[in-house]
């Protein structure tokens, strides 16, 4: 059994990690212990608020590599362990047998040479395949540099891999984690896309990254905006064929001069956030999202954004607007617009309808009628109330403790 | 009148038959604080009776008797009267009525169906074994709902080397895997050995935990969102040293 300190250690320095979603493999138990949950499931969530799906842990924290912004650093002054294959798979079979996970996501520092360093990721999921006979969730993250050999054998294995593009342009890379090029990252990136795209079109046998790849960005350590990182993640998705793109707002964890000082806020992260969803099931592009050197509204969410930006197109009658002009009104998600198309065609749709029917209206009344009846407000007046709905849920009880720019922000009522 | 039945679906649907045509009728499985005067009758579950109601519906909407079930199971203190409306609505509709989404009784249906579904959804990820001396699992849980065996089939394909109870300790009942079949079984108390190790995964899992959590971004609101507090208590995660 791994001991208790060495867990810790390969735990603390992976937890960073955002990615932790255990869906999108069908992958049969196949005469052995596991198998694949497409929605994916959550097993237990922490104090802060994020859930645990994968044990997320690294193979080794031991690293030659010197990004500026991690912990693992080779010039940085922690205890260095190294897990055997053999400790990570008894401890991912005796997890997952008591349902305290859905599986395994596997990163490692830089241990030795990029080559080693995947070869033991590689040696790792295929014991855990082949002799421990497990089909549940792997996910598998990707060396720079590594051959691509052992790269294209471990995504026989794993149900996905990422390798992170960490930072979200060149020239940041290159100040910040020097040994990592954009080639070493997009590189297998898109190998592994053409590959899994060969292996689904020649239907072989098998896997081959069945949930298909993601990656993840630092925002807030490097200075470009967001509309340069949406249209990279936009070209990420719609190019590169990526399954999700990550962002982590960046949190000061070690010190360096090229760093700065504070953490960014998480607001903004949360806008990035609702703007990658918009890309994704709303039909968004990025252009219409923010312009290239823009950064999103920290006020409005971005749709609501764009609602502004676009008044002319609203309002819309929710009893005859088609699925994609639903999709589009501001507090209107997914789910909403699907029940919306379903109740209507069985009656005419009024104000209380939608209430009883839980789609939310606090927003999405100032762009819909309902009948015929308009129940929002007109023009700019719509961004007070817009506004105030936010605001209103980022009120704070004071405390002696709280930064200062909690108080000021709660005193003056401005964010 | 107030129809009383068991709680079962063949009673359910003899009791949905003999109170069908009367526009106030009460069907109730639990207890309930008559007024003066209420005229009350105890239905007891008629399967020829029951086969003919469950005919005719199905006529109407193939899904329907799953949906039954499943309300059936909820444990909203008005599950019954959610099921009468849901059951009459696709009566007087004739036809399927689930995507109705603007009529109370279907949304009242919905909503329910949604809750129990989503319980076991829930149990799939929160539920926590525990290994024997024997090497069998063991999990006790107290759900919401009556949904312990309607968690078989997920763990029976994950884990089909290892023979597993699991223990609804509120409604006293146990779903088992025996290493071939799947039954329930009524069980009062369990008494567990654990295996020599369980203990030692526990303390594991309980250090990792903790060393996941990035303390400087609590969020404990959001935590019991997505995990109500109601469900900790058989999470080794969540239970002192």
């Amino acid at each position: 059994m791994i001991s208790e300190e060495k867990l810790k250690i390969l735990t603390e320095s992976a937890k960073y990690d955002v990615s932790c979603s255990s869906s999108g493999s069908n992958r049969k138990n196949e005469g052995g212990t596991g198998n694949g949950y497409v929605a994916g499931c959550c097993h237990s969530f922490t104090p802060d608020g994020r859930c645990i799906s994968l044990l997320k842990m690294l193979l080794s924290n031991d690293c030659i590599f010197r990004c500026k912004y991690c912990m693992s650093r080779a010039d940085s002054d922690v205890p260095r362990v190294t897990a055997t294959p053999e400790e990570v798979c008894e401890l991912v079979m005796d997890f997952y047998k008591r349902n305290y996970i859905e599986g395994l996501f596997l990163s490692s520092a830089v241990h030795r040479s990029p080559d080693y360093a995947m070869e033991q990721l590689l040696v790792t999921v295929k014991k855990l395949r082949t002799e421990y006979h497990f089909h549940g969730y792997i996910h598998l993250k990707g060396i720079p540099h590594a051959d691509e050999k052992l790269v294209r054998e471990a995504a026989l294995y794993a149900d996905r891999m990422s390798y992170n593009i960490e930072l979200p342009s060149e020239q940041s890379l290159k100040l910040l984690a020097p040994q990592k090029s954009k080639e070493s990252l997009l590189l297998p990136m898109r190998q592994l896309q053409r590959e899994r795209n060969i292996f689904k079109a020649e239907k072989r046998k098998g896997h081959f990254l069945p949930a298909g790849q993601t990656t993840q960005m630092i925002v807030g350590a490097s200075p470009e905006p967001d509309g340069q990182i949406l249209r990279l993640t936009q070209s990420l998705y719609r190019v590169t064929g990526l399954k999700r793109v990550y962002y982590s707002s960046y949190m000061p964890v070690v010190h360096d001069s090229l760093l700065p000082e504070v953490p960014a806020g998480e607001r903004r992260e949360h806008r990035l956030y609702q703007a990658d969803w918009l890309l994704r099931f709303y039909g968004f592009s990025a252009e219409e999202i923010v312009e290239e050197d823009g950064n999103l509204s920290l006020e409005l969410d971005p749709k609501c954004a764009w609602a502004m930006r676009n008044l002319h197109l609203f309002p819309i009658e929710v009893n005859r607007a088609p699925l994609e002009a639903l999709l589009r009104v501001p507090g209107i998600g997914a789910r909403s617009a699907y029940k919306i198309l379903e109740a209507r065609k069985y009656t005419k749709l009024d104000f209380s309808g939608l209430k009883k029917m839980r789609v939310v209206l606090k927003r999405a009344r100032h762009f819909i009628t309902a009948g015929g009846k308009f129940y929002g407000a007109e023009g700019e007046a719509i961004r007070g109330y817009l506004g105030a709905a936010e605001a209103k849920q980022n009120a704070v009880q004071l405390s002696l403790f709280s930064d200062r720019e909690t108080v000021l922000s709660a005193l003056t009522g401005e964010l | 009148m107030i129809y009383f039945y068991d709680g079962t679906q063949t009673s359910f649907l003899t009791a949905f038959l003999l109170a069908y045509g009367d526009a106030d009728a009460v069907l109730t499985s639990g207890s309930m604080q008559l007024a003066l005067g209420e005229e009350t009758r105890f239905v007891k579950a008629d399967p020829a009776r029951a086969k003919k109601a469950e005919k005719r519906l199905l006529a109407l909407d193939a899904g329907c008797m799953e949906d039954l079930s499943t309300l059936l199971r909820s444990g909203d203190c008005d599950r019954d009267m959610v099921a009468m409306n849901y059951m009459r609505r696709i009566a007087e509709q004739g036809g399927p009525v689930r995507n109705m989404l603007a009529d109370d009784a279907v949304l009242a249906a919905v909503e329910c169906m949604r809750r129990v579904s989503f319980e076991v959804h829930r149990f799939h990820g929160f539920l926590r074994f525990m290994e024997s001396e024997s090497g069998a699992l063991y999990a006790p849980i107290s759900p919401d709902n009556d949904i312990a065996d309607l968690l078989l089939p997920h763990f029976r394909k994950r884990l089909p080397a290892y023979p597993f109870v699991i223990h609804d300790v509120r409604r006293k009942k146990a779903a088992v895997y025996d290493g071939v079949n799947t039954f329930v079984a009524p069980l009062e108390r369990a008494e567990v050995v654990l295996s020599a190790d369980e203990t030692a995964w526990q303390a594991l899992w309980k250090n990792y935990y903790r060393s996941v959590n990035i303390p400087s971004r609590e969020r404990l609101k959001q935590m019991r969102g997505y995990m109500p507090v109601r469900y900790w208590k058989f999470m080794p995660e969540f239970r002192g040293e």
